[in-house]
């Protein structure tokens, strides 16, 4: 008994230790506010908010998404780079694009990756290489063979110069030799329409984005851009299986500012790892096909530096914007 | 079949017609607002959605989705401040009527043409639609590239008061439409190294600073009066509803609107303004009087607002049958959609049947009840028209600036609107029409990004233009555009 209470006094005398800076016992004590860089509906934002439902249930205190869109993300990330320090400001961050910009932009950028502590990677959305079920390519080696007997003469969609579908495409006519005629588009649905259309041969873009497309049987996976196939669309083979490792995927995780508290963060990522595991967060997110694949704490740390590495050591050999 | 019946029993309940109500009301209320567009109504009742029945969430949004676009009509007609892009072709005809005392009968044949145009659309969604997506796959880059200049034909019209000021504020419109990231190569284009330029100049708030924040400094003006030019005698003589006659005479432009809205709806890319700009056009082309555009004729009013309703309906379409969203705002519905597990395409009208056919019907009861309260109303908003200018100019300013802040959060694009106010007042002041340097700027993007897609399809061969069938009709109908005016004045010239 005696021990015990020891144990408490010990416990309290460190409590007031630890709140001689700003109070943070109860953390949070007020609600938390989320910074999403991308608009309200869009499937960015869907994610966050369904995951700041779930993080209010396991802290007890409301996750309030504000949208902060504009200049693909960027206007997000510089109000999150810049955010209080204080643990009541966190955000939605999207991998490779976060950091890609302070490479591309580096003229401009108004944020730097060492102003955020990674918390945890939430979705990791593969990149997919399709055609329309018309298509003469059956297999990925069909569209190779093509594009090398007439080269840049299949056009391949992507959204947007430097993103993922477009670094993708990139690696892959680099493994494969080939050259394509990439076409840009502002967004999924136009690219979609546009190879349901015939108006362009290929469609390059993330999973989650065509993964009904794939199932009804109107689009054609030629390749999944992951490590190993994905349960979404098990008959898609990946592009290793295929004889071209290509790794490409759009991810979407948590950040906060750097500088917050030790132990709010460490709350925080708690919440987190059990959202993360819980059946109901699971299967919301199934319904709208994207894979859950949680990197928490440090590894996502190291995750991020990796990826930001390796775009740094791509841009160096071929930039891939004029400048 | 079954299907269709349980639809109909599902949007005949009281918990269904109590929620067609509130989204319907909430609806109008946010087209009304300056800043709040449909996209914004949508996203914002999405989170509300996630705890209702598929049913009912799917009856929400869509009563939120058609009423605010019929919402916007109403200041746009009566202080000419258009909520979002849609309604701009309304206000270039419905606030000469509001200022001359006839705002109600405006706001009838608005609500009328609203009605005729959504319904139109829905009955199309209803019996044609996995036939009519297919319309949505065979525009390719080259045919929005021509349906671009089509929408951009309108200019021609709304500058014949003074055509070099009009061309000269067309090509300052264009010149604004070249800022921004170029998504092709990923250079800068005069941004200033501002972020929020990175993606152009933000459309809402350089709407709200031209149309909105313009309006309310020309009425906070000392000796400014209200909206009405001559208050009292005039407002007494304006109509309620608008004339048999009236309503006769542009029945045909009504159903032709319909029909051009519910295309250029099916269209994911195309945007609703195209539809209510080109419908304008048409109607002042083919009308007895197109003298009388511009300046408070009903017929244009007509126009825009079904063309505007009818897309409504059209951007369904692709959205419900092939899963591709027609625009921003069916983009949202999609994520309330999958939140529910129904994944759009084919299968929601076999699989989801009956939660298909409830929101189509739920739409059309929206129509029909936006209508019916817009019809009963219209009089007795028409009264703000008498508000004093003194009062209502600070009133517009609020909104405009609580609006464009909801936007993105961002007190640029306050800034921006604030600018694009005064750029907006001395334009009004000097003669220089608002109208042509919008539509350059709605239009110039998706002019140029099509353009530049056509040639990274076609290796840079300018005939790709020339040799796809549908691009050729397009082509027809431009030139039939541009051309016939003239031969008509010819005509009755000689």
């Amino acid at each position: 008994m005696l021990k015990s209470m020891k144990k408490v006094v010990t416990a309290a005398a460190l409590g007031a230790l630890v709140a001689a800076s700003p109070a943070l016992a109860d953390y949070p004590e007020k609600p938390v506010k989320m910074i999403v860089a991308f608009g309200a509906g869009g499937s960015t934002d869907t994610m966050a908010r369904i995951f700041a439902n779930y993080m209010a249930e396991e802290l007890g205190q409301r996750f309030v998404v504000e949208n902060r869109t504009g200049a693909g993300g960027e206007i997000g990330w510089v109000a999150l780079a810049g955010s209080p320090t204080d643990g009541y400001s966190i955000g939605l961050i999207n991998s490779p694009v976060i950091e890609s910009y302070p490479i591309t932009r580096a003229d401009t950028i108004g944020y730097s990756m060492d102003q955020f502590r990674p918390l945890i990677n939430v979705v990791t959305d593969p990149g997919v290489l399709a055609v329309a079920a018309d298509s003469p390519y059956q297999t990925l080696a069909d569209f190779v063979a093509a594009a090398k007997a007439d080269p840049n003469s299949i056009t391949v969609s992507h959204e947007g110069v430097g993103g993922d579908d477009h670094l993708a495409a990139l690696t892959l006519a680099s493994k494969a030799g080939i050259e394509v005629n990439f076409v840009s588009f502002d967004g999924n649905a136009e690219a979609t329409a546009a190879l349901l259309g015939g108006h362009i041969d290929a469609f390059e873009g993330n999973m989650s984005e065509a993964a009904a497309q794939i199932s009804e049987g109107t689009v054609r996976a030629l390749a999944v851009w992951s490590s190993e196939r994905m349960t979404q669309i098990p008959d898609v083979p990946t592009g290793a299986e295929q004889g071209y490792d290509v790794i490409s995927a759009a991810s979407r995780g948590i950040a906060v500012p750097a500088g917050i508290p030790e132990d709010a963060y460490q709350t925080l990522l708690a919440a987190a790892n059990n959202v993360v595991a819980d059946e109901a967060f699971q299967a919301e997110l199934a319904n709208l096909n994207m894979p859950i694949v949680p990197i928490a704490g440090d590894d996502f740390v190291s995750y991020l530096n990796n990826s930001h590495e390796t775009l740094k050591e791509l841009w160096a050999e071929n930039p891939w914007l004029e400048q | 079949m079954d299907a269709v019946l349980v639809g109909l029993t599902n949007v005949f309940t009281l918990q269904a017609m109590t929620v067609l109500l509130i989204g319907t009301l909430a609806g109008m209320i946010i087209g009304a607002l300056p800043g709040l567009s449909s996209t914004m109504g949508v996203a914002l009742v999405i989170p509300i959605t996630f705890s209702m029945s598929p049913e009912s969430s799917l009856i929400l949004l869509g009563a939120v989705y058609v009423s605010s676009v019929y919402g916007g009509s109403v200041t746009a007609i009566l202080l000419r401040t258009p909520g979002t892009d849609a309604s701009i072709a309304t206000a270039l005809d419905g606030y000469p009527l509001a200022a001359a005392g006839r705002g109600a009968e405006a706001l009838g044949m608005a609500t009328i043409a609203s009605l005729v145009g959504g319904v139109f659309s829905v009955v199309v969604l209803i019996a044609i639609a996995p036939p009519l997506s297919k319309v949505a796959l065979a525009f390719g880059p080259q045919e929005y590239t021509i349906l671009a200049i089509f929408g951009m034909v309108t200019i021609v019209g709304v500058v014949s008061e003074n055509p070099l000021n009009g061309i000269i504020a067309a090509f300052a419109g264009l010149f604004l439409a070249t800022v921004g990231l170029d998504n092709f190569t990923g250079g800068q284009r005069y941004t200033l190294g501002m972020r929020e330029l990175f993606d152009g100049v933000p459309l809402l708030p350089a709407l709200i600073g031209l149309f909105s924040v313009s309006q309310a400094i020309s009425l906070s003006l000392p000796r400014s009066g209200g909206i009405l030019e001559d208050d009292g005698a005039l407002a007494a003589k304006g109509r309620d509803l608008p004339a048999w006659l009236d309503l006769r005479r542009c029945f045909r432009t009504m159903m032709k609107s319909s029909v051009i809205g519910s295309i250029v709806g099916i269209l994911p890319g195309a945007g609703t303004s195209i539809a209510a700009f080109i419908s304008y056009n048409e109607a002042r082309r083919t009308s007895k009087n197109p003298e009388n555009f511009g300046k408070g004729e009903l017929e244009g009013v007509a126009a825009s607002e079904s063309a505007n309703n009818a897309v409504t309906g059209g951007t369904l379409i692709p959205t419900l049958t092939l899963g591709i969203p027609g625009n921003a705002v069916t983009a949202v519905f999609i994520g309330g959609l999958t939140i529910h597990g129904m994944i759009p395409g084919p299968k929601l009208f076999t699989d989801f049947a009956d939660v298909t056919y409830t929101l189509i019907f739920s739409l059309f009861v929206a129509n029909i009840l936006f209508g019916v309260i817009g019809l009963f109303a219209g009089k007795y908003i028409v009264h703000v028209t008498r508000v004093p200018g003194g009062i209502l100019g600070p009133m517009i300013m609020t909104f405009s600036v609580i609006g464009t802040y909801a936007l993105r959060n961002n007190m640029f694009d306050v800034g921006l609107a604030l600018a694009f106010g005064f750029i907006g007042f001395f334009m009004e002041r000097w003669r220089y029409p608002a109208a042509p340097f919008v539509i350059a700027l709605i239009l110039g993007p998706i002019l140029e990004v099509n353009f530049r897609r056509s040639m990274q399809i076609s290796n840079w061969d300018m005939t790709t233009f020339f040799t796809r069938p549908l691009s050729l009709v397009l082509i027809a109908l431009v030139a039939a555009a541009i051309i016939y005016p003239v031969m008509q004045r010819q005509k009755s010239r000689a």
